[in-house]
């Protein structure tokens, strides 16, 4: 590569909005000799580009009057679908009122350019702006490194303690994960459900890393008692309980120089030696009562039961999900804190598809969201740009996919009404454009009245945990009407967000 | 003609100009664009439709354009009608002020259109 063409590759991409021909000319010759230009001349336009190739672009110098989405709105618009946190704006206009610009920097703009701009102005602000946000940048993928390293060894640390313990009950490690999961599940949906305890994204972190521990007192216990295939005798049965009060004797050993209430060492210890009390207060080592026993413990002790129910042990066989759901239920495997019980019941479905990842894969879903969760309560860091740079490649293996596939797939996306088509669906409904424009005129032309309302309901009804909707529709095409089944999957930005943000969906044709 | 000359006769201020977009041939090019530029049309076409929002937009535009390209007259006068036009429905008739404005296009595309021909 010479040293022209490295420049060349090297060149950042600067994204100008303006539905003035002439204006955008003029940027664009005075920053192309430094910069790629990508031009857009609606608002609209603009926001298909930055759809598309957001994390490419280093900046958009936007122009603040257009027909139709004028300059504020597409700047809201990024600030929403949080393209603001990587692609800087700078605002131009001929209007100097303070009203404006003020607007302009309410609404995110890191800059504000009147008219007539000053070439070396236009030049220099436009570089100053690049460089600090990606400093920025680096700085922020250095901290996310240095956390995301911390959490590696923290995790595996701990993984392999609980290994030790789990070798020695002649069990294959899989149990620890499971009770992670399951606590972590159980935990968000806690969270969500009941505010009352006042759980943190940290803490449910913290909780769900030191469930892994709950057992680190069986080390103590002898092995012939520990993996006896036939039922313990009452006095080996008494050992076994002091497996509780010495996992926790072991965490209070630990020198602790964070000291507090919620580290780590303090939640491993509550688990440890609670998580085999009855919310009845019939269990062991102390008897506890109800909100008596921390909710660290009440969580892992009803993830414990749980996976024991669900996995194969020597002395009796793997239960499916739904028979252990009702044992537990039933009360015939312990009494637990009911709320508790409501959230294992919304998640059961939820718990089947986590349990299913984190029997072969140690990166499991549960593990990077706990991570991220970790990472955004430490500093509110954005998405680094190796995570977008994995969402970019994500996006590339569905286009090519849904390219490949003589399947009819849609997306929806709420906050800007597009819908986007796989060519084989805008083939068979007859559309030249993949990505159209679907404002609820439109919608009701399509799908008529009724049918658009009862999609409405079918969408109004999905949740986080239970994100998918199917019904049956004629669809009103160029060609004639048509009867389709609907498959829809909703699509959320986090479980504390009241409503989706997406819908992808798949159409079958019923009529051949 | 040179530029300097037509910046005298389509009331411009060429020093300014100069001093912010550098080159002459850049001022040049530029200028030889803005005839082809359609806020001028859109702008009446706009008027004559009563369409306030689009005209507000189009003056908008032009008075830009004009601040840009130091075309002093045109940027004052389409300036006026952009602020009668700002808050929708004018209260007076914004005839007079479009013809202000009317008068410094024509006379600046006039003055291009000289430079065009040497």
């Amino acid at each position: 590569m010479t040293k022209k063409e490295k420049q060349r590759e090297s060149k950042r991409t600067v994204l100008i909005v303006d539905d003035t021909e002439l204006n955008r000319a003029l940027l664009t010759d005075i920053l192309a000799p430094d910069y790629d230009i990508l031009e857009a001349a609606t608002g609209m336009e603009a926001v298909g580009v930055l759809t598309s190739r957001w994390t490419g672009i280093s900046l958009v110098l936007l122009d603040v009057v257009m027909p139709d989405m004028d300059g504020f709105e597409l700047l809201s618009l990024m600030n929403k679908n949080g393209w603001l946190s990587s692609v800087p704006v700078i605002m131009i206009s001929a209007d100097a009122s303070a009203g404006y610009i003020d607007r302009a920097y309410d609404l995110g703009a890191t800059d504000y350019i009147t008219r007539p701009f000053d070439e070396q102005t236009v030049r220099r602000r436009v570089q100053n702006t690049i460089n600090l946000y990606a400093k920025q940048k680096v700085m922020e993928n250095m901290v996310t490194e240095q956390i995301m390293e911390k959490e590696r060894s923290n995790f595996q640390m701990v993984e392999i303690l609980s290994n030790v313990v789990e070798f020695r009950n002649g069990e294959s490690g899989l149990h620890v994960r499971h009770v992670r999961a399951i606590t972590d599940v159980l935990l968000q949906t806690l969270r969500r459900r009941c505010p009352q305890y006042g759980l943190t994204a940290t803490q449910i972190a913290l909780i769900t890393n030191a469930s892994a521990l709950h057992d680190i007192g069986k080390i103590s216990i002898d092995e012939k008692i520990l993996n006896k295939p036939s039922r313990l005798t009452p006095e080996e049965f008494e050992i076994m309980k002091t497996h509780t009060v010495t996992g926790a004797r072991m965490l209070e050993e630990t020198p602790n120089p964070q000291g507090g209430n919620d580290s780590f060492l303090r939640v491993a210890h509550d688990i440890c030696r609670w998580h085999h009390e009855r919310y009845d207060g019939r269990g062991y080592p102390d008897g506890l009562k109800g909100e008596e026993i921390p909710i660290s413990a009440q969580v892992v002790a009803l993830a414990d039961v749980y996976d024991a129910l669900t996995a194969t042990r020597v002395y009796k066989p793997a239960y499916p999900p739904e028979k252990a759901m009702e044992m537990i239920l039933g009360g015939e495997c312990g009494t637990f804190n009911p709320l508790l019980l409501e959230c294992l019941k919304e998640c059961a479905q939820r718990l089947k598809r986590e349990l299913d990842l984190n029997s072969d894969s140690s990166m499991s879903a549960m593990e990077i969201r706990r991570v991220t969760s970790e990472l955004l309560a430490h500093g509110e860091l954005t998405a680094s740009s190796r995570t977008l740079n994995l969402l970019e490649q994500e996006r590339g293996k569905t286009q090519f996919y849904t390219s490949m596939s003589r399947e009819m797939f849609f997306e929806y996306d709420r906050e800007s009404h597009r819908v986007t088509l796989s060519g084989w669906a805008a083939q068979e409904l007859g559309l030249t454009e993949t990505t159209i424009h679907l404002d609820t005129g439109i919608q009701e032309e399509i799908l008529g009245a009724e049918a658009l309302k009862d999609v409405n309901r079918l969408l109004a009804g999905a949740t986080y945990l239970d994100p998918d909707v199917t019904g049956e529709y004629t669809l009103e095409l160029s060609g004639g009407p048509r009867r389709f089944r609907v498959d829809l999957r909703t699509l959320w930005d986090g479980e504390d967000r009241p409503t989706f943000a997406r819908v992808v969906g798949k159409l079958t044709a019923l009529d051949g | 003609m040179d530029i300097r000359t037509c910046y005298q006769q389509l009331g411009g201020d060429y020093e300014a100009v100069m001093g912010r977009l550098r080159q002459e041939e850049r001022v040049a090019k530029f200028l030889r664009l803005f005839p082809r530029d359609e806020s001028f049309t859109l702008l009446t076409d706009s008027l004559t439709a009563r369409d306030w929002p689009s005209a507000f937009r189009a003056a908008h535009t032009l008075k830009g354009v004009a601040m840009n390209l130091g075309l002093s007259a045109l940027a004052q006068s389409s300036s006026e009608l952009t602020e009668a036009l700002r808050a929708g429905e004018p209260a007076q008739d914004p005839t007079p002020l479009y013809q202000a404005v009317k008068g410094d296009y024509e006379k600046t595309v006039a003055a291009i259109g000289a430079l065009e021909n040497g």
